[in-house]
């Protein structure tokens, strides 16, 4: 018999029964259901990564430490001392991080393929505050030029380039705190950041102080302050599509390092920095310029790395759903293989039939299997064709539910991927008929004619 | 011409070793219309399945056309009867659900005739029965007598050399009976394949050209026929 010929009959004997057939399907459906949305979400969550990472972060950035131990956590237990190498514990404590120095990042600087490279300063800033109002606590950080901001008033410069050194880009948050009435009333206007730091005499300073009496030696032990005042040039909030929705206040890079060289001066951490950011010239492909550091000991990530750990993230949650799927399917496999044994047992004289008609054993199997295949496909169908309908519908909904912002969606429906699910639940499907299929191929026709 | 030599079928084992078929021996000429008579449970039935390479007996031949069927692989056996051999059944056995066309068409797609051969043959067979106006109809709409002549169609659809006729009339009125035999005999004269009818009815063995009498597993008694 031709293979055409037995889809046609298989076919055909599934639409005689009809409740049978689509009860089963319905088993395989809910499998389907849920491996179409699992594979949609993880499509949609990659895509909506992708959007967020490329629209947001200058893919020329790297992000440099002192070796490749900090982005896997940190050196673990005692490390051997080197005074050229600062170790800073983490506040999570077990791990320290190795610093970079001044020297690592001049060295970086003066790559020729490196733009400009900036430590982050650790700022410890005691407050900020405007003439007549109240004192706020405040996270000082430098500006990022690598990442885009939401704007809600005043003006911030293009990607790559950052805001002047008398400059401080404001979150929304202090606006109302520091008095102003509007954000745009708060654009231009002054701000003041106060430091502190506990006074750390040198040698000569206390040999002059000694020579000047009393007073003066009291007053190397006065906590020293310093108040640096900054223009707002805007105002930043926070947005669906914006990586950093910190409340840090911002400012330029050469402004920070003073900020933090005040508070570290005499201290162990005097210019001894966690990480760096370096911009790549435009045209070297950042990979290149990471292993080239990575050679020379330096922990490296690029924009595609953080991509890639997104997309793991994904991935993971990506795979339980599809777990359930499989459980899902795992049962409508039992379904199959009860109905198809039901089918060869009602069938027994049609069997023998075509057996006594000279239907090899194999082709009658093939019936079968075509049969569990025809369930399968239908299952896939309804299923996937639910879960494409049910998914363009919520759209909408679950992106104002997950705020991710107009014209990202969270399920992404693709062709291809669907129709590969198809086509594996009908190998499914026919793997499961194959037992029943077995028995209707191994029927003896004389005893399934018998009449009396 | 079939020729079935010292034929020999046992069920069970030893002890209770039973022979179905006892050293069977005739020779059926080529066109012929053949009874094989016997009470239920003579083995009529089990001649015939051997005949037709259903089943195998531990001895013996069975020739058709000079070859000895019963030394056949099982490929070559499937093809044997898609090919050669017709069947028509007591309880008819057509497919309910299929329509009359469908029917028919099952042995054309055994042996894997082409669509448009298919159309061809099916109307033709159909035709010859008198079911023309009834192919599209399901075959559980039909009457016995009906689906019999549909079940006649479907053994001739493929021009067989040998037509097993199980107790053709068995599961029919009288009326409706007579038309099925009168439809079997014409056939057989017209069409030259050969017509076996297994049966146990008197009246219909008298109107076969050779009847082949089976008691207890053999041969009673053989009337007509070549030797």
């Amino acid at each position: 018999m031709k293979t055409f010929d037995i889809v046609r009959r298989a076919g055909r004997s599934l639409k005689h029964a009809k409740a049978r057939t689509i009860l089963t399907s319905l088993a395989i459906a809910v499998g389907a259901f849920t491996l179409t949305l699992a594979i949609a979400a993880g499509e949609g969550a990659r895509q909506y990564a992708d959007t967020l990472l490329s629209t947001n972060i200058d893919p020329q950035i790297l992000a440099i430490a002192k070796d490749k131990s900090f982005f896997e956590g940190g050196q673990s237990g005692p490390q051997e001392y080197n005074p050229d190498i600062s170790l800073m514990a983490r506040p999570a404590g077990g791990s320290a991080v190795k610093l970079l120095s001044q020297a690592d990042i001049d060295s970086i600087a003066t790559r020729s393929d490196i733009d400009s490279v900036s430590p982050s300063f650790v700022i410890n800033a005691s407050y900020i505050t405007r003439p007549n109002q109240k004192k706020y606590t405040v996270d000082v950080t430098q500006y990022d030029k690598g990442v885009t901001k939401t704007v809600i008033a005043g003006e911030l410069p293009p990607l790559r380039t950052s805001i002047k050194d008398d400059q401080i880009a404001l979150p929304e948050e202090y606006v109302s705190l520091l008095g102003f009435a509007s954000a745009e009333q708060a654009i231009g206007k002054s701000v003041t950041i106060n430091l502190e730091r506990t006074p750390n005499p040198t040698p000569a300073e206390i040999q002059a102080a000694l020579t000047q009496g009393v007073a003066a030696l009291q007053n190397l032990g006065v906590t020293e302050s310093k108040a640096v005042t900054y223009t707002v040039v805007a105002v930043v909030g926070k947005s669906a599509t914006s990586l950093t929705a910190s409340s840090n206040v911002q400012v330029s890079d050469a402004a920070a390092k003073s900020l933090s060289e005040f508070s570290t001066q005499g201290t162990s951490s005097f210019q001894k920095y966690v990480i760096a950011t370096a911009s790549v010239k435009e045209g070297v492909d950042p990979a290149v310029v990471k292993e080239a550091l990575v050679k020379e000991g330096y922990g490296v990530q690029t924009a595609k790395d953080l991509q890639g750990l997104l997309f793991t993230i994904v991935n993971i949650l990506q795979g339980i759903v599809i777990g359930f799927g499989v459980l899902a399917l795992i049962t409508s496999v039992f379904g199959i293989i009860n109905t198809q044994y039901i089918s060869v047992l009602e069938r027994t004289r049609e069997i023998g039939l075509m057996k006594a008609l000279g239907m090899r054993g194999r082709h009658v199997s093939r019936l079968f299997q075509f049969e569990a295949a025809w369930i399968g496909f239908l299952g896939g169908t309804i299923g996937s064709v639910v879960a494409v309908v049910a998914g363009i519908a919520l759209n909408p909904w679950i992106t104002s539910i997950l705020t991710l912002g107009e014209g990202n969606y969270l399920l992404v429906f693709q062709p291809i991927p669907i129709l590969a699910l198809v086509v594996v639940l009908m190998l499914i499907a026919m793997l499961a008929g194959y037992f029943p299929a077995r028995k209707a191929a191994r029927l003896d026709p004389i005893e399934a004619l018998r009449t009396e | 011409m079939i020729e079935v030599r010292g034929l020999t079928k046992t069920y069970g084992k030893k002890d209770t070793a039973f022979k179905a078929l006892d050293d069977i021996n005739f020779v059926i000429p080529d066109g012929a219309s053949v009874a094989i008579v016997g009470k239920s449970g003579s083995g009529k039935s089990t001649l015939m399945h051997a005949m037709s390479g259903l089943d195998r007996p531990e001895r013996g031949e069975v020739v058709v056309d000079g070859v000895d069927i019963l030394t056949l692989k099982r490929k070559a056996v499937d093809s044997f009867r898609s090919e050669k051999i017709g069947f028509i059944f007591q309880a008819f056995f057509v497919q309910a659900n299929e329509s009359s066309f469908e029917n028919v068409a099952l042995p054309l797609e055994i042996a894997t005739l082409s669509a448009a051969v298919r159309k061809k043959r099916v109307e033709a067979a159909l035709r010859v029965v008198g079911l023309s106006d009834k192919e599209k109809q399901k075959a559980r709409n039909l009457s016995g007598g009906q689906k019999q002549r549909l079940a006649i169609a479907r053994a001739i659809v493929n021009n067989p050399r040998i037509i097993f006729a199980d107790e053709p009339t068995g599961n029919l009125d009288t009326v409706t009976g007579a038309t099925i035999e009168k439809l079997l005999f014409g056939l057989n004269k017209k069409g030259g394949s050969t017509l076996v009818i297994v049966t146990h009815d008197e009246e219909l063995a008298a109107k076969c050209d050779m009847k082949i009498y089976i008691k207890d597993g053999m041969i009673e008694k053989i009337i007509g026929g070549a030797k």
